[in-house]
């Protein structure tokens, strides 16, 4: 144990508080809610009532085989795609390393149901494909292999940025020791390099798994016609046919937390059970391979995954906000700013719903890194008793569905009892938004702080700094490239969540995302659309500057 | 909780109660955001009642206001499905109150606890750049030239729809062979209305059967190339009650809602977004109450319903 017991009680103690409140407290009252149907009324009679019907519901053996197989194939995906990109980018001299990274963080920026309405109004038959090239995949899209397809290429990032990071700090300097004692370059990759990425490699794919067995706009947008349901879409019609049903909901929600609960163990037994210590001590910057001739394959390479996973998709939703109707197809004639007009003048408020979601975004970016430093600090650097706790809690928030979490925060917080008002103001879409990202920071600092060696803050404390400065002054300078990325994924996002928002935006006031689902509610996608568009391109600037004067500040 | 949230928290909070001290009303809507909002400005501007809009779809609203139950925070309710409000009068959790404004009402859209705003019917939404037999009846989309080209939305999750299953099959004429036949046809159940209405107007599809009808009326006033067409044997209506909930807050403003959701002025903006006003004496910009043939429908309760919706998902082929 390195840090000083006082400190680290502490922090220990701020973690396990905070994620009490931001996540132990939602999840606890889902649980009550599962157990006590009627507690929306504050009454606990009829305990286990709904059990019965929910369990034996014929449905459910199905509906949990097609969650986990999604999830599990998904995360194939997700690895096999993201590897060959993340080795290039992370060991190699790839030109324009910074906008490959800047494209990938775009599909985080697409909320999966307008990305996956995006890929609908592409391939289905005269969908754009077809205006433009004259061939649509609408028997492909509507599959088991087209859902895999979209998730996938929404959600390899996660992968990605882990890895490229991870690799990039193992760097060579351990397979060129491999390559002395006579292992071929692919060998010394598969048996070196590639293990002590595990860390971050098995944080990155928990993460793709509990968000795709969480998520509900692609399956239900291309699931549906072809009868391929989840405990999602399932949970997600408790909440929507009439009656509605609470109890229910959270009932299967804890279906999705036993798969995610078991997908952490397998994750936690991988990363704990051997050291992946990569960094001991300072160490000049590590060289890159050259890629040599291979540097313009290389470049067309990665050209090609970001016209599959950002040119497509967002290109669509370009296109349909600038058509003047959607019926009119792309013709020049068709072409027009109507729809940007319209969310220029404000009309509905979708200008305040624009500046609404990016401060949420803002301050659960902040709230999130924060927390999640601590409790991974706290897993990953302490022997204390309880950090186990701290890790389980962090990651349920994963596995939970938006709408569950939702629900269980209006329990709650929607009492009289709170001596100051959360429900119903700001403060509750923040805590949803902290609540639901927290996996991020934790995942990605957490495989950070597994490659520090604990040998640096024992330097330190020998220097005699105390606990307070060795966190500032040692390991935050290691983790930041870690931690600003995971930030950068927690703003992204929170920019524009759904599920969650919609249940708990408070009166008078709209998100980006609850905007946009309502004018496609309305059957007017195109007013949806030129808003999600000035959306995903001010978050992205924003992303841009901050990284830019971050770097800048890293170099001076 | 971190130092930053709870400052956040905090100051939220602290605005929150001072506008609380100001008068205020809470009116939870299903209303397309251009209608609430005129309806809002122009309650504000009169009575100077502060309103506070949560809008959402009519399952999301219901959601929030069952979790919402310790604490309720809701005063006016405007739903898109009439079942909503009988089953919530049935609950008891409604407030009784008849607008002075509500007498040209027609009787079947008033009750002592809830009036309607509007109503919309349900239609034929046909894309006439397919190249298809225009239809002017649910029949004619039974035809082999509709083969793989229908969508309906699903009857689970609109009332509206609903009525038109049952009103449908319990007619000699079509019944459930009705379904049958479309199922054969290839029609697809893609979820609510949007997502029915959506493959129609890019041309993936042909035509929506039971589609809403005023969102596609706006969106044809709006330049897209779809038809709102009213079958010859009779369609349904979807009429949006609105009332107040036993657990308001604001009682007075509340009604002084409703009554002015039914004057010259409110009616006025329901007509604008080509939902038919619910006072007859109220001019529409579309068809009208003496245009559109309606089917009979029988009162079922909630056990007919279950069936009903069980019976749709097999014929259909849904899981």
């Amino acid at each position: 144990m390195i840090m000083g017991r006082q400190g680290g009680g502490v922090i220990l103690g701020l973690s396990l508080a905070g994620l009490a409140i931001v996540v132990g407290l939602p999840v606890l009252f889902v649980a009550l809610q599962a157990i006590f149907p009627h507690l929306s009324e504050s009454s606990f009679r009829e305990p286990f009532a709904n059990f019965g019907h929910v369990l034996t519901d014929e449905r459910l053996p199905e509906l949990f085989m097609n969650t986990l197989m999604l999830g599990l194939l998904v995360s194939c995906g997700c690895f096999l795609f993201a590897l060959p990109l993340a080795v290039v980018r992370g060991m190699t001299n790839l030109p324009w390393g910074g906008l490959w990274d800047l494209l990938f963080l775009i599909p985080f920026m697409v909320p999966p149901y307008i990305g996956a309405f995006a890929w609908v109004l592409t391939l289905q038959p005269n969908g754009y494909s077809t205006q433009l090239f004259g061939f649509n995949l609408g028997g492909f899209l509507f599959s088991l292999a087209g859902i895999v397809t979209v998730m996938t290429l929404h959600l390899f990032p996660v992968v990605y940025f882990a890895l490229s990071r991870t690799l990039g700090v193992i760097g060579r300097r351990f397979a060129d020791v491999g390559r002395v004692a006579g292992a071929s370059p692919l060998y010394a990759f598969w048996r070196i390099t590639l293990p002590l990425s595990l860390p971050g490699l098995a944080a990155s794919l928990l993460l793709v798994f509990a968000l795709t067995i969480e998520e509900y706009g692609t399956p239900s947008a291309l699931g549906r016609r072809s009868q391929f349901l989840v405990l999602v879409t399932s949970i997600e019609e408790k909440f929507a046919e009439w009656p509605i049903d609470l109890p229910g909901a959270a009932i299967l929600s804890f279906g999705l937390v036993i798969l995610a609960l078991a997908a952490f163990l397998l994750q936690h037994w991988l990363v704990t059970r051997r050291s992946y210590i990569a960094v001991s001590g300072k160490h000049g910057q590590t060289a890159l391979i050259d890629l040599g001739r291979w540097r313009w394959p290389a470049v067309a390479f990665f050209a090609f995954a970001a016209f599959l996973a950002v040119i497509v998709p967002v290109g669509a939703v370009i296109l349909t906000a600038f058509s003047q109707t959607l019926s009119g197809g792309l013709t020049w004639s068709n072409m027009g700013l109507r729809h940007f007009q319209a969310v220029f003048a404000n009309r509905s408020g979708a200008l305040d719903a624009l500046w609404n979601s990016l401060w949420l975004a803002g301050a659960a970016a902040i709230g999130a890194g924060l927390l999640g430093s601590l409790a991974a600090y706290v897993t990953v650097r302490s022997q204390i008793r309880g950090r186990g706790l701290v890790d389980a809690l962090s990651i349920l928030p994963n596995a939970l569905p938006g709408m569950v979490i939702a629900v269980g925060l209006i329990l709650a917080w929607n009492r009289t009892w709170w001596p100051f008002p959360v429900y119903n103001t700001a403060a509750v879409l923040l805590l949803a938004y902290i609540c639901l990202l927290l996996p991020y920071p934790v995942r990605y600092v957490g495989a950070g702080l597994r490659q520090v060696g604990a040998s640096l803050d024992a330097a330190a404390r020998v220097s005699g700094a105390g606990t307070a400065r060795t966190l500032w002054k040692i390991l935050l300078p290691l983790i930041a490239p870690n931690l600003m990325v995971a930030m950068l994924l927690v703003f992204a996002i929170a920019s524009r969540e759904l599920v969650a928002s919609i249940m708990l935006a408070p009166s008078g006031m709209r998100t980006v995302a609850t905007f946009v689902f309502n004018q496609f509610a309305q059957g007017s996608p195109g007013l949806g659309m030129a808003l999600s568009v000035l959306a995903i391109f001010s978050s992205t600037a924003i992303l841009v500057a901050l990284s830019a004067l971050y770097r800048k500040k890293i170099e001076t | 909780m971190n130092r930053t949230t709870l400052g956040l928290a905090l100051a939220a909070s602290l605005l929150a109660a001072t506008a609380a001290n100001a008068q205020q009303l809470t009116v939870y809507t299903a209303n397309p955001a251009n209608l609430i909002d005129n309806l809002a400005k122009g309650f504000e501007k009169k009575t100077g009642t502060k309103v506070n809009v949560f809008q959402a779809t009519t399952g999301q609203l219901m959601a929030r206001l069952e979790a919402e139950k310790a604490n309720p925070q809701a005063d006016v309710l405007i739903s898109a499905s009439w079942d909503t409000a009988i089953d919530l009068k049935a609950k008891g959790d409604l407030l009784a109150y008849e607008s002075p404004n509500a007498k040209t009402v027609p009787a079947a859209l008033k009750d002592q606890y809830y009036v309607a705003q509007g109503a919309a019917a349900l239609a034929i939404i046909w894309n006439p750049k397919s190249g298809k037999a225009k239809p002017s009846d649910w029949s004619d989309l039974a035809k082999p030239d509709y083969k793989d080209l229908l969508t309906m939305p699903d009857p689970a999750s609109s009332g509206a729809a609903y009525g038109l299953v049952s009103g449908l099959t319990s007619l000699p004429s079509f019944g459930w062979q009705y379904f049958e036949t479309l199922k054969a046809n290839g029609t697809i159940v893609p979820g609510a209305n949007a997502q029915a209405l959506n493959p129609v107007m890019q041309g993936a599809k042909a035509a929506v059967i039971g589609g809403v009808d005023y969102s596609s009326l706006d969106a044809k006033a709006n330049g897209e190339q779809i038809e709102v067409i009213y079958p010859a044997s009779g369609t349904v209506l979807e009429s949006r009650p609105a009332m107040i909930l036993r657990t308001a807050k604001n009682v007075e403003a509340a009604k002084q809602f409703i009554d002015y959701m039914l004057s010259d002025e409110g009616q006025k903006f329901v007509a604008d977004v080509y939902l038919l006003p619910a006072r007859t004496d109220v001019a529409a910009k579309r068809p009208g109450w003496s245009d559109i043939k309606l089917l009979k429908l029988e009162e079922g309760g909630a056990a007919k319903r279950a069936e009903t919706l069980a019976k749709f998902k097999t014929t259909m082929g849904l899981k």
